[in-house]
């Protein structure tokens, strides 16, 4: 017995020491430096809770806290939405399926700065879309192209985002979709639902685990990410991510508890939203009697 | 309540032929199993009644209407599936008044027939329960509730004991035919157990392959199969090759039987004879017998509690005898084997 729980306390090693060590030091370390304790950098005023105050007072940080809100939920719901649809259609048997199949999860296997490469490529306004745009007389000079990235409606960012994520909430949908077959939707049909009825009603509660699942993910590395933001935003006011690079990568050392401040905010901040979501799943869960 | 017609039905997926040519008529207030094996295309008829699947060509009518067109939320059957498809986020009450909720009933309706619909499968304890909280023979029971509170023309059942235990696939059965002849609603049953076909059904369409084999009541199919395949299909039975020898004899390779004459089985014509099991009586070599008798040998014998089986060499070939197990005879015993003609079927060879 002693034996068995030493066996599997050696196999929970590995993942203790990463979860333990280097991701709970990392964020023990960050809080502190955001409460004021810094000797490295000659600030030890912990514990000092004015980079908090500096930071949210600043009406730019709301502003920044919005726009990192909106990139996250807009892209995250246009992934969804996409990545529902394509599930539900992949579920059904058409010519090509196979090769489809396999051709939905290439963005996958592409990093996302390839995809933000290809954004700035095919959606500047000196890129593939805006010189066939003008090749076919649409507009008169690709310089003409309406503005997609380097705004602040984000459409390059979502974009990225939206072709990156829209697989991977598909694949989680689908997974389920297969799990549960498809009786519960003629079962549903022979008693008279149409089509949407079956939908909200029979098809979207029981696929429900795999898009909280695959949306928190989703949701949550867009609040925390970095480069789309940074290479295809539109400037300020930034996203928090990027206003946490900036204090970081200033010539003054003393900024960087300012960004750590701001990192524990967007930790904050999602882990509020996050955990907010989960409980009403809950609760949803526990009303379908689902433990 | 209902009749059901198939003219000329087939269905293909891509080079697959899963239903060939089948014209069944199902008169109303019947109930009809359609048997056979696993992949004969027994699902495959019934999906294609209820309107899940098209026919390929073909028609399908409900009482003389031609509903091969009509989409499945218009054709008003009731279907119950082999693993319930019950609706795992509503409770039962949710479950069995769907159907209702989706067409727009009135909620006092609805509340009516769901109090009404929950006695006859005896499910009041269990309304807020939700699916995982039922046992298999419950939400069978939920299964069929929630079809027959719509009102189906046609009820259509696919394997829909296959989930359950032995004792309750029983009691469940018994329940079916019970409520099936209480409301006298058109019911098409899908199986590929011959025991619960024949329990159940007021007639039985056998499939093989995709092709109707045989078509009639649980008796005529038990006793006079039209093919080899057939009577193997519905029960332990002695299949002999033979060729007859005038019309009411056939010679097979443990000596010549009578037979009582079939039309189209001429002298000389090649033919398979069918005795089944029970219908041998056998006794110990010493007793008289008539003409009918035939020898052999007890070379193996099989307990079954309430009966047995004893297997019988004659000359080269073996034959099963199954019968009540109130007296056993030994192994190696010398017996007689007495097969009356009006037990030996005849099918072409």
């Amino acid at each position: 017995m002693r034996r068995e729980r030493l066996f599997l306390a050696l196999q929970m090693t590995p993942i203790m020491v990463v979860l333990f060590l280097l991701f709970g030091g990392a964020l023990v370390l960050a809080i502190v430096q955001s409460l004021g304790y810094a000797p490295w950098f000659g600030v030890n005023t912990f514990p000092d809770l004015s980079y908090f105050r500096a930071l949210w007072s600043s009406p730019s940080f709301w502003q920044s806290l919005g726009l990192t809100m909106y990139y996250a939920t807009v892209s995250t719901f246009l992934a969804l939405v996409g990545g529902i649809l394509l599930a539900l259609a992949l579920i059904k048997t058409f010519p090509g399926k196979t090769l489809y199949k396999y051709l939905y999860k290439l963005p996958l296997m592409i990093p996302y700065t390839v995809g933000i490469a290809l954004a700035v490529l095919m959606l500047g306004n000196g890129g593939v879309l805006s010189r066939f745009a003008a090749l076919f007389g649409l507009i008169d000079d690709p310089g003409q192209f309406p503005q997609i990235l380097k705004t602040h409606y984000g459409w390059g960012i979502i974009a990225v985002y939206v072709w990156k994520q829209l697989p991977f909430i598909t694949l989680a949908i689908y997974a389920v979709l297969l799990g549960i077959g498809r009786e519960t939707e003629e079962a549903a049909a022979i008693l008279g639902a149409k089509r949407r009825t079956i939908f909200f009603r029979v098809t979207l509660p029981q696929i429900l685990p795999g898009i909280v699942s695959s949306t928190l993910i989703c949701f949550a590395f867009n609040v925390g990410a970095f480069e789309a933001p940074f290479i295809l935003g539109g400037g300020f006011p930034d996203t928090l991510p990027v206003v946490a690079w900036r204090y970081f990568n200033d010539a003054d050392y003393t900024l960087q508890l300012q960004g750590m401040a701001t990192v524990v905010s967007i930790g904050l901040i999602a882990g509020v939203i996050l955990f907010g979501y989960l409980a009403a799943y809950r609760r949803f869960e526990k009303r379908m009697g689902r433990n | 309540m209902t009749q059901v017609q198939l003219r000329s039905i087939s269905k293909r997926f891509g080079g697959f032929t899963a239903i060939e040519n089948i014209d069944l008529d199902i008169r109303s207030g019947e109930l009809v199993a359609l048997l056979g094996p696993s992949g004969c295309g027994k699902t495959t008829t019934l999906r294609m009644i209820a309107g899940l699947e098209n026919p390929t060509t073909g028609e399908i009518h409900f009482d003389d209407r031609d509903v091969s067109d009509l989409r499945v939320q218009d054709r008003n059957v009731g279907m119950v599936f082999q693993r319930y498809a019950l609706f795992p986020h509503m409770t039962v009450e949710k479950n069995i008044a769907f159907g209702l909720s989706v067409r727009g009933t009135p909620r006092s309706e609805i509340s009516d027939r769901l109090d009404e619909i929950i006695d006859v499968v005896q499910l009041g304890p269990f309304r807020q329960r939700f699916p995982a909280q039922l046992s298999g023979g419950q939400m069978q029971r939920v299964a069929i509730a929630r079809t027959l509170i719509t009102k189906p023309s046609v009820l259509m059942m696919d394997e829909p004991l296959a989930n359950l235990d032995t004792k309750l696939r029983g009691e469940m059965r018994r329940f079916i035919r019970t409520l099936q002849q209480r409301l006298g609603i058109t019911t098409i049953f899908v199986t590929h157990d011959q025991v619960e076909a024949m329990e159940l059904a007021d007639r039985i369409a056998v499939i093989f392959n995709g092709h109707l084999a045989q078509f009639g009541p649980p008796e005529d199919l038990y006793r006079q199969p039209v093919s080899v395949d057939v009577a193997d299909f519905m029960g332990a039975s002695n299949i002999f090759p033979g060729t007859m020898t005038g019309t009411d004899a056939v010679k097979t390779g443990f000596g010549t039987l009578s037979v009582v004459a079939q039309p189209g089985m001429a002298d000389g014509s090649r033919v398979h004879a069918m005795l089944r099991n029970e219908g041998i009586d056998i006794h110990p070599a010493n007793v008289e017998g008539g003409d009918d008798m035939v020898a052999g040998r007890i070379a193996a014998r099989d307990f079954f509690g309430a009966t047995v089986n004893y297997v019988v060499e004659c000359g080269a070939e073996r034959i099963i005898v199954n019968e009540q197990s109130r007296r056993l005879l030994d192994v190696g015993m010398e017996v007689r084997l007495d097969i009356p003609a009006e037990r030996v079927w005849l099918m072409a060879g």
